[in-house]
């Protein structure tokens, strides 16, 4: 296939791996950002790559791409630091989901029978054995799910490490945009930027996350996307006092490598308003004291907030816009998007480049939506 | 015309919708199908939720300010004594003194434990709980459930989230002809053409969350469900007409006939 000139409107996690990985085949990609790259949901990430943690329910599809991408995140993760230049934390801690309640074991063992077939090798442990892995867990914990193949990431950095190989390898990355309009898609591609720039490109891929919905109009096609905004917050810690990530029904803790213990997320229904509110960290310091007593005479040092891009159906929208070759969605990746930039990428990319699918079904195409 | 009302632990409900609040994609579908769902008994396993504060909990915190029955489950118990300890816990945070016992101990079928069921059901009747006992959908248990003091009884049309429908139309039909209390169908819907058959044979209403929160649309599905509902219970009262093996002519045929 001749090289082919693709505008990837939107500089997220998402819009950055899909450019590196187009750009790595020999295509050049052209990355369109209304305003900083990796500015919303993307930094604002914990960086958790949970596909066992987040899908408890069994192995549908979307588990089945979080755990392809997982996959695909040691080589992935080494592509981006070679070719950026640049290092980023990239730590195989494991996972416990934590059970307070004798209760919670029979949706714990359910869930270890199907997570087993799929790679996990976790284990339930509880007693002396779990106060051995997080010595500070609170005496209540009845038991805990450790899930050995899980990893975090922290997300500032990897998407910086991105958007630097992006550049390195020669993408084109435009920035500050304001407004994005899409002039023409249907028989060549013209995105207007309110600078007054126009550009130009053979094929579209629309990475804009929780924006993505106000391009319905434009596409012809149903795109329910909705901004749910997630809080965070952090604790300055001096000696990593949590070494898993740990989960718990109400949210996570993971301690980073820069001496930060991470908390998260509250999560609520605010439209696009990014404001941190008193409301939904105090959300955070009731349960996370529950989890760890150390907590309780401890402040977080600093508290923010992303809108992460939910659909419909809790699935993202991966693939073709029906009626032309031209555009290619890749979005709603809701609190995924990290774990599936590898993933997203290549799907993206095959579709871009040989307008097919070569391995999922299709779960994720954007026009199942009537 | 009387009117056709449900009335539970002396609680008369406006909807006969009880809604799971599990499994749903985000917050913001949850909230919108709840609410397109007309329920007005909302269910959640206790085990999901921060009972040291409750108003702060991740999933009942969307759900503020709006005026509905609680009943929480007591899912993943495997016994009476784990069912009523979270049970105690739940009324004990000020949540709810309705209560839905649900015993399970195989982690594949999650088929509910008869006789598990009917000792926490004796025992939290006696402590004063109003108790909605998810059960099998066989008519002596559901009876006894009864005799031992259960304001409605739910027994399942098929395993929870496997959407199969009603497994036994027969059993659950003989369920609701011996009933004194509320018979609520629970888990193992699919479609609203379950939930029609369901309300047809009689019940009083049903619970669901899979079907709704597992749904393309959720919103769409929940309003879909309601309508069903309404329909069903329309047509149950209303009262079919009988099957025959050869047609009639519905015109009526002999009367425009010239003599």
């Amino acid at each position: 296939m001749k090289k082919q000139q693709v505008i990837v409107m939107g500089g997220g996690i998402i819009g950055l791996s899909c450019a590196l990985e187009l750009q790595r085949r020999g295509h050049q990609a052209m990355v369109l950002e209304t305003k900083r790259c990796g500015g919303q949901a993307s930094g604002a990430a914990a960086g958790m790559l949970a596909p066992y943690s987040e899908n408890v329910e069994g192995p549908d599809s979307f588990f089945r791409l979080c755990l392809e991408s997982l996959q695909l995140y040691p080589e992935w993760q080494r592509a981006v630091r070679e070719i950026s230049g640049e290092s980023f934390e990239y730590t195989e801690s494991g996972s416990l989901y934590v059970a307070y309640h004798d209760a919670d074991l029979l949706a714990l063992e359910g869930r270890l029978l199907w997570q087993r077939q799929y790679g996990s090798t976790g284990m339930i442990v509880e007693g002396d054995a779990l106060y051995r892995m997080e010595p500070l867990l609170t005496g209540e914990a009845r038991a805990a799910l450790y899930t050995p193949e899980e990893s975090h990431i922290y997300a500032p950095h990897y998407v910086r490490a991105l958007e630097t190989a992006c550049r390195r390898l020669g993408v084109q990355i435009y920035e500050e945009l304001e407004q994005l309009e899409i002039v023409e898609w249907q028989n060549e591609v013209v995105v207007h930027a309110s600078n007054g720039r126009f550009f130009e490109g053979d094929q579209l891929l629309i990475c804009s996350g929780a924006w993505a919905q106000h391009l319905t109009d434009t596409l012809h096609l149903n795109i329910p996307v909705y901004p749910i905004r997630g809080q965070i917050c952090a604790y300055e810690a001096e000696s990593r006092p949590v070494s898993h990530m740990v989960f718990c029904n109400q949210g996570y803790l993971v301690g980073k490598a820069n001496g930060t213990l991470v908390c998260g997320a509250s999560e609520d229904v605010a439209g696009y308003d990014t404001t941190v509110t008193e409301k939904g960290i105090s959300r955070l310091l009731n349960w996370n004291k529950q989890l760890f007593p150390f907590l309780e005479k401890q402040t977080p040092f600093h508290s923010w907030a992303g809108l992460r891009p939910a659909t419909q159906d809790g699935f993202p929208l991966i693939g073709p816009v029906p009626g032309t070759e031209r555009v290619v969605l890749a979005v709603g990746h809701y609190r995924n998007g990290i774990l599936l930039s590898p993933a997203t990428a290549l799907l993206a990319a095959d579709y871009i480049v040989d307008k097919q699918f070569s391995v999922f079904d299709d779960a994720f195409l954007p026009n199942r939506f009537i | 015309m009387h009117t056709d009302s449900l009335t539970i632990g002396g609680r008369t409900l406006t909807s006969r919708f009880f809604i799971g609040t599990g499994l749903f994609p985000n917050p913001y579908v949850q909230k919108e199908a709840i609410k397109a769902s007309g329920a007005e008994v909302l269910t959640f396993a206790i085990r999901r939720i921060n009972l040291a504060s409750t108003e702060d909990d991740s999933i009942l915190q969307h759900l503020e300010g709006e005026n509905y029955v609680y009943l929480p489950n007591t899912s993943g118990a495997r016994n009476a004594d784990e069912a009523v300890r979270i049970a105690r816990l739940a009324r004990a945070s000020g949540l709810s003194d309705w209560i839905k016992v649900e015993i399970s101990v195989n982690e594949r079928t999650l088929l509910p434990d008869p006789i598990e069921t009917l000792k926490a059901t004796e025992q939290l009747v006696k402590e004063g709980f109003t108790v909605l006992p998810y059960t099998s959908d066989d008519p002596v248990i559901c009876k006894r459930l009864e005799e031992a003091g259960a304001a409605a009884v739910m027994p399942g049309a098929a395993p929870i989230g496997t959407g199969l429908g009603i497994l036994n139309p027969y059993n659950l039909g003989l369920i609701v002809e011996e009933a004194g209390v509320p018979i609520i169908v629970d888990a193992g819907l699919g479609s609203a053409s379950d939930v029609t058959q369901a309300m047809e044979l009689g019940v009083s209403g049903v619970l669901m969350n899979t079907p709704v929160a597992k749904a393309k649309d959720p919103v769409r599905m929940a309003r879909a469900m309601s309508l069903a509902i309404e329909a069903g219970r329309l047509s149950y009262l209303a009262g079919r007409i009988g099957k025959k093996r050869y047609a009639s002519a519905s015109s009526g045929l002999d009367a425009f006939k010239l003599k």
